[in-house]
């Protein structure tokens, strides 16, 4: 036997503390810990039960919320509905551009020409890709945020609708005007399912948590 | 090495909360405290191991927006704090522990091996071996127990103290060498071998 295992098994023979010894300790930490400017935002009581972080991304899950009810979860797959309606009509709308002529803009009251409008379209490809995807962008993520129980997400979904149901006005084109309104009235389906009783339910909860914080 | 923790504990997540919601921070107490603990009962005796270790665990209240979040395993860190308070009290009580403690050490040695003998209990030698552990550097000492009795790596032992990892070997094969030098010069290695055998 060496010295190594010498104080091993000599180290042996002091037992782990009862778990009442350590109370002096955790008392002083806890009062320390109550004093701390940024404490109070979650119970004391939960420390030993509290939430572990979201593995997911690493950020703590704070307070437990409710699963977000079939309402809400209607309005997340309908917004998802609204990007893929979204990518159609960026499809179309390419289209639309690609084969528009010269007779169909003006500009300042002016008929472009055909030199005009080949020097235009690139911009307007540009511009409608741009666009277009900026709204597929701004669908996925307010699905996101409205999933996640976010209030602004759910008033700001429904502006956007309101400014959306504009956008209706000076299609042209069949497949455009079909796919415009389709998609106008996926957004009117989740707006509604998002200002349900049940759903309001849901977001308030996440109001007044973010409310208690200073 | 592990021995007091779960696989899916990950200590720099609950200090990352910490930062935001301090009382986050109770949770790793309640992981850890134990045996931060009983090693500071080992090291300074059970009488201030309370004390030691509500200053270890405030201590890394305060430190914790320092943390390394890179690394999931808090207890390197606890015991270099531990550690720390340790060698303060030490110090502390410097005069009371030389006289107390390794001089007369020294002088008991002989007799006590003797009733060692008599006695047949592996627990008569731990005077000797703290007069052996008195006679280490205080950073030599501070390996030797953190791998003999917390069952830290190499590598734990470095962070713990941030020093090198060759300067943990070095400084623990300093310590086993001196302890054994004086447990063979005060005859206790080998009454140590004749307990063993006895029993």
């Amino acid at each position: 036997m060496n010295e190594m295992e010498l104080l091993r098994e000599l180290a042996q023979e002091t037992p782990l503390p009862a778990p009442a010894e350590l109370d002096a300790a955790r008392a002083k930490l806890v009062a320390v810990i109550a004093a701390d400017p940024a404490a109070g935002r979650v119970p004391a009581v939960a420390e030993a039960t509290m939430p572990q972080p979201d593995p997911s991304d690493g950020q703590p899950a704070g307070p437990e919320r409710p699963p977000a009810p079939a309402p809400v979860q209607d309005a997340v797959k309908l917004m998802y509905g609204g990007a893929a309606g979204t990518v159609v009509q960026l499809i179309i709308a390419l289209f639309y551009v690609s084969d528009i002529h010269a007779y169909h803009l003006t500009l300042g009251g002016h008929r472009l020409t055909t030199a005009q409008l080949s020097d235009w379209r690139p911009l307007l490809v540009t511009l409608a890709i741009a666009f277009g995807l900026a709204l597929i962008g701004l669908w996925l993520w307010l699905a996101r945020a409205v999933g996640h129980g976010r209030s602004w997400a759910r008033v700001l979904s429904t502006v956007l609708f309101g400014l959306a149901t504009l956008q209706l006005i000076g299609l042209h084109g069949a497949a455009q005007v079909f796919w415009a309104m389709l998609t106008w009235l996926t957004g009117a389906a989740a707006v509604w399912q998002l200002w349900r009783p049940a759903s309001s339910a849901f977001f308030k909860p996440a109001r007044a948590m973010r409310s208690r914080r200073p | 090495m592990r021995q007091h923790r779960g696989p899916a504990a990950d200590d720099a997540a609950v200090i990352e909360s910490s930062r935001r919601e301090p009382e986050r921070f109770a949770v790793l107490f309640d992981r850890h405290a134990p045996h931060i603990h009983r090693y500071l009962a080992r090291r300074a005796g059970r009488e201030v191991a309370d004390d030691l270790l509500a200053e270890t665990f405030l201590a890394a209240f305060s430190r914790r927006d320092r943390y390394d979040l890179s690394r999931s395993d808090a207890r390197p860190w606890l015991y270099g704090i531990a550690t720390n308070l340790v060698g303060q009290h030490r110090r502390n009580q410097a005069r009371q522990y030389r006289l107390g403690q390794a001089a007369p050490a020294e002088s008991e040695v002989p007799g006590h091996a003797e009733r060692v003998v008599a006695d047949v209990t592996a627990q008569a030698m731990r005077p000797l071996l703290d007069s052996a552990l008195a006679t280490l550097p205080a950073g030599d000492r501070d390996v030797l127990l953190l791998v003999a009795w917390e069952q830290l790596s190499y590598e734990e032992v470095s962070l713990a103290l941030a020093i090198p990892v060759g300067t943990v070997r070095s400084r623990l094969n300093r310590a086993r060498t001196k302890v054994r030098q004086v447990l063979a010069g005060t005859n206790a290695a080998a009454t140590y071998e004749e307990i063993a055998t006895n029993e």
